[in-house]
């Protein structure tokens, strides 16, 4: 049964080289050394979010409530510092406020069987809305001279790679370790997989999906941390943008299949590099924000219908041996 | 008159990836006759009637509407030719009222409910039934409802009306009500079909039976010709040539410790009070048709289905109460389920066969190691695909790309590396070849021989004539009957499966 089939993730890779080529004759200023530089860091953050949201995809959930995880938690430290508070000290409690957030996601949707995409885009906005209400004096938690360190996450180089990169890279091993080598790993995929055949092989279906969220979570203010530290505040109302949607966008097109079970942390590299080649090429190409969104629009519709093509959820045809 | 044929099909044939449901079946119905199908779960009844409604299409064969060859291949196509069709589950639009469910889909442009409840009254009361036109359908009873969508498939005008086990959830007044109306659409020169399991129904209420068994039609007749003797004879009896099951048992094995208990197990609408005992060291067979409540009960035993409904009863395993809220649990106390439907709830198919087998350790083993084992998982893979023998290019092959038999082996596979001492088997050679359905049946025997209390849940008769040491009969909802398999008959054991 040797069939020759191209996978998502070549054909989104053969299109990102082409853009790259392309991008690199057409457009002058984009190989540059302090392009690639900038192109690099600005999608690192991206980049992370989506290795968040390829857990809760692989476990055949969504999580759209991660911007609010990458803008709260942050928020606090940044806030509670300006408060007088030590780092480490708020550190701790932004963190504690993540797990608890992960743990209502996780809680909705593993308990109370609210759909993942309803749950999260419900907590989503009570979080963002109890920052922007409760938390935050400005719209803008600005740096404050208790931070000193706290910017060494994301600026400057280690060993000469700026530091986004290598946070990324760190988040992209201890995914792929969590994924591919842990027996909670499996679980993801065996329950993104079948959720059904997974309860029944007795696997501990809803600790696992909880585990899901609260690491999503997690992941997703460690991309905030990041983001702080490179600009030296906290702007909270990314909320409002359409960050979440990039984020999809990424993992949709570096192949992870929506209906779960299918992908990895290679498919968020590959998605990430074509997202941040196309979205810095048009930036330089000075295309205006709404015809930006016009393409990325175009884009991610293209990739969800290659998605259903090549990755069908296959519950109607399991129905069949009816007599 | 009796010649006037409105419905015919000649040499119907329909296989599923290769597998016939029916084969060859010629079948005629006469204008405004009552006809019944009966046979044993998997038979091809609905099959059959599936074909007629238009809901799945013939393989070979052709159907013909008044003389007229056609083949609907949709139910609409079949209501355009005047044959509708009632199913076991409602079509109706719950939310909606009866006067808007029976217009469904022909409303007007303008649609004036006033207008609609106008007529919807003139015509229930055309048809004599006593249902109001604005009352919303899911505030009905079941006979009521059944009510609506006859007078539904009347309104469209049907001269073939096709009912599935329409008796099925009626309480004995409604049920003769309803023998009254199929009586009345027969004088209007209806045609209608129904498939029962109630055989004292089928010989009170229709005019001809049609006997189906393994896919062929055994024999159409007069119902004054058949008795209820005759009827279970024709379809049980099959040819001794059928050596697939093996001869029967000699001898039985003998019962060991007491494993599991159920007493007065509850669960609505499907279990009702419903008492057994398990023994180690034998094969127990469940026999029961279709609705009989044998896989819900031990779906609540070992923990697969959710408490979404009452739940009463107590469940004893080594004399110990259980009841476990998920399977992980019976998992760890060394219960298994092997499920009836594989592909809904028996692999994971973009996981390789090796994966699919190590994820059942891992679930027997909460507390294990974090980190998997590459090694462990490659040798538990390949130790059990020689030992259950799976056929597969190599042991990282998916499990979507198998058969059907080898994926039930797989299945069994992912239960018995957990090593239950309680194994239940739930149509364990459902949709699966030949040899594989040989090589199954050596391993659940193989199993009782080591010792392990084995459940055999099979909707087929020879399967449980083949392997079990003992029989339970389940219906409606309970065990009505126990047999020795030295005592078992194939017509004992289906007197007691039909009410």
């Amino acid at each position: 049964m040797k069939r020759f089939r191209v996978t998502q993730q070549e054909i989104v890779f053969v299109v990102f080289a082409v853009l790259f080529a392309a991008f690199s004759i057409l457009l002058p200023g984009f190989l540059t050394a302090d392009n690639m530089l900038t192109l690099l860091q600005n999608v690192a953050v991206l980049g992370i979010l989506g290795l968040a949201m390829a857990i809760v995809v692989l476990g055949r959930g969504i999580d759209i409530s991660l911007i609010a995880a990458l803008a709260v938690p942050p928020g606090i430290v940044l806030q509670m510092v300006q408060n007088g508070h030590s780092l480490p000290a708020s550190i701790v409690t932004a963190l504690l406020f993540a797990v608890v957030f992960g743990l209502v996601n996780g809680w909705l949707i593993a308990v109370a069987e609210v759909p993942s995409l309803f749950a999260t885009l419900a907590t989503g906005i009570f979080v963002a809305g109890l920052g922007q209400a409760f938390l935050f004096q400005l719209d803008v938690v600005q740096w404050s001279p208790g931070m000193e360190g706290f910017q060494r996450l994301g600026q400057g180089a280690i060993f000469g790679v700026p530091t986004p990169i290598v946070m990324f890279a760190i988040a992209c091993v201890a995914v792929a370790v969590f994924l591919r080598l842990t027996r909670w790993g499996a679980y993801t995929y065996a329950i993104g997989d079948n959720p059904n055949a997974a309860r029944v092989t007795g696997l501990p279906v809803r600790p696992i999906i909880i585990l899901q969220y609260v690491l999503a979570t997690l992941i997703g203010s460690f991309a905030g941390f990041v983001m702080a530290a490179s600009i030296n505040s906290m702007p909270t109302r990314i909320f409002n943008s359409t960050l979440i949607y990039d984020v999809i966008l990424v993992v949709v097109l570096g192949g992870i299949g929506l209906s779960g079970g299918r992908g990895g942390v290679l498919n968020v590299i590959i998605g990430t590099l074509l997202i941040g080649t196309m979205l810095n090429g048009m930036t330089i190409l000075d295309i205006p924000y709404a015809g930006q969104n016009l393409i990325k629009g175009v884009v991610l519709l293209l990739a969800v219908i290659t998605d259903s093509f090549l990755n069908p959820r296959n519950e109607e045809t399991a129905q069949q041996g009816d007599i | 008159m009796s010649d006037d044929i409105v419905l015919s099909l000649t040499k119907a044939t329909k296989l599923y990836a290769g597998v016939a449901a029916i084969d060859g079946i010629d079948f005629e119905l006469r204008r405004g006759e009552i006809h019944a199908l009966v046979g044993e779960n998997g038979a091809g009844k609905s099959t059959l009637t599936k074909v007629m409604a238009g809901v799945v299409t013939l393989t070979s064969g052709a159907m013909a509407v008044d003389g007229v060859v056609v083949s609907p291949k949709s139910p609409l196509e079949a209501r355009n030719l005047g044959i509708a069709m009632v199913f076991q589950e409602n079509s109706l639009v719950p939310t909606m009222t009866v006067a808007q469910n029976l217009f469904l889909g022909q409303e007007h442009f303008y649609n004036r409910l006033r207008g609609i409840y106008i007529a919807a009254q003139q015509f229930l009361q055309s048809l004599n039934f006593d249902v109001t036109p604005t009352t919303t359908v899911g505030a009905l009873g079941a006979a009521k409802k059944q009510m609506v969508e006859i007078a539904r498939a009347v309104l469209h005008k049907a001269k073939v009306i096709i009912f599935d086990e329409p008796t099925a959830t009626l309480t004995p007044e409604e049920k003769k009500y309803f023998f009254d109306l199929v009586r009345d659409l027969k004088r209007r020169g209806v045609s209608i079909v129904f498939i029962s399991h109630a055989l004292e129904e089928a010989l009170a209420l229709a005019d001809r039976i049609t006997v189906l068994r393994d896919a062929k039609k055994v024999v159409t007749d007069d119902a004054v010709n058949f008795d209820r003797a005759r009827i279970v004879q024709a379809m049980v009896g099959r040819d001794l040539s059928n050596t697939l099951y093996g001869v029967r048992k000699a001898s039985v094995r003998k019962a060991g410790d007491r494993v599991l208990v159920v007493q007065n197990l509850k669960m609505a609408p499907m279990v009702k009070n419903n008492s057994l005992s398990i023994f180690a060291g034998q094969i127990t067979g469940v026999f029961g048709l279709v609705g009989a409540g044998r896989t819900e009960t031990f779906k609540i035993v070992s923990g697969v289905l959710k408490r979404d409904f009452f739940f009463g009863g107590e469940i004893f395993l080594r004399n110990k109460p259980a009841r476990f809220r998920v399977p992980a649990l019976a998992v760890q106390s060394g219960v298994a389920y092997v499920t009836e439907d594989r592909k809904v709830e028996g692999f994971f198919e973009t996981a390789s066969i090796a994966r699919n087998i190590y994820l059942g350790l891992l679930s027997k083993f909460p507390r294990g190691r974090a980190l998997l084992s590459r090694r462990e998982a490659n040798t538990v893979g390949s130790n059990w695909i020689k030992a259950l023998n799976v056929r597969a290019i190599s042991d990282e092959a998916r499990v979507v790309e198998l058969s059907g038999g080898n994926q039930q082996k797989v299945v069994i596979a992912k239960s018995l590396v957990q090593e239950p001492d309680l194994i239940i088997f739930d149509e364990p050679t459902r949709g699966v070849d030949v040899g594989a359905i040989v090589e199954i049946h050596d391993l659940i025997n193989r199993l009782a021989d080591e010792g392990k209390a084995v459940v055999v849940i099979s909707s087929y008769l020879p399967e449980i004539m083949a392997l079990s040491d003992r029989i339970l009969v389940s219906r409606q909802g309970k065990v009505v009957e126990e047999f020795s398999a030295l005592e078992a008959t194939e017509e004992k054991i289906m007197y007691a499966a039909i009410h």
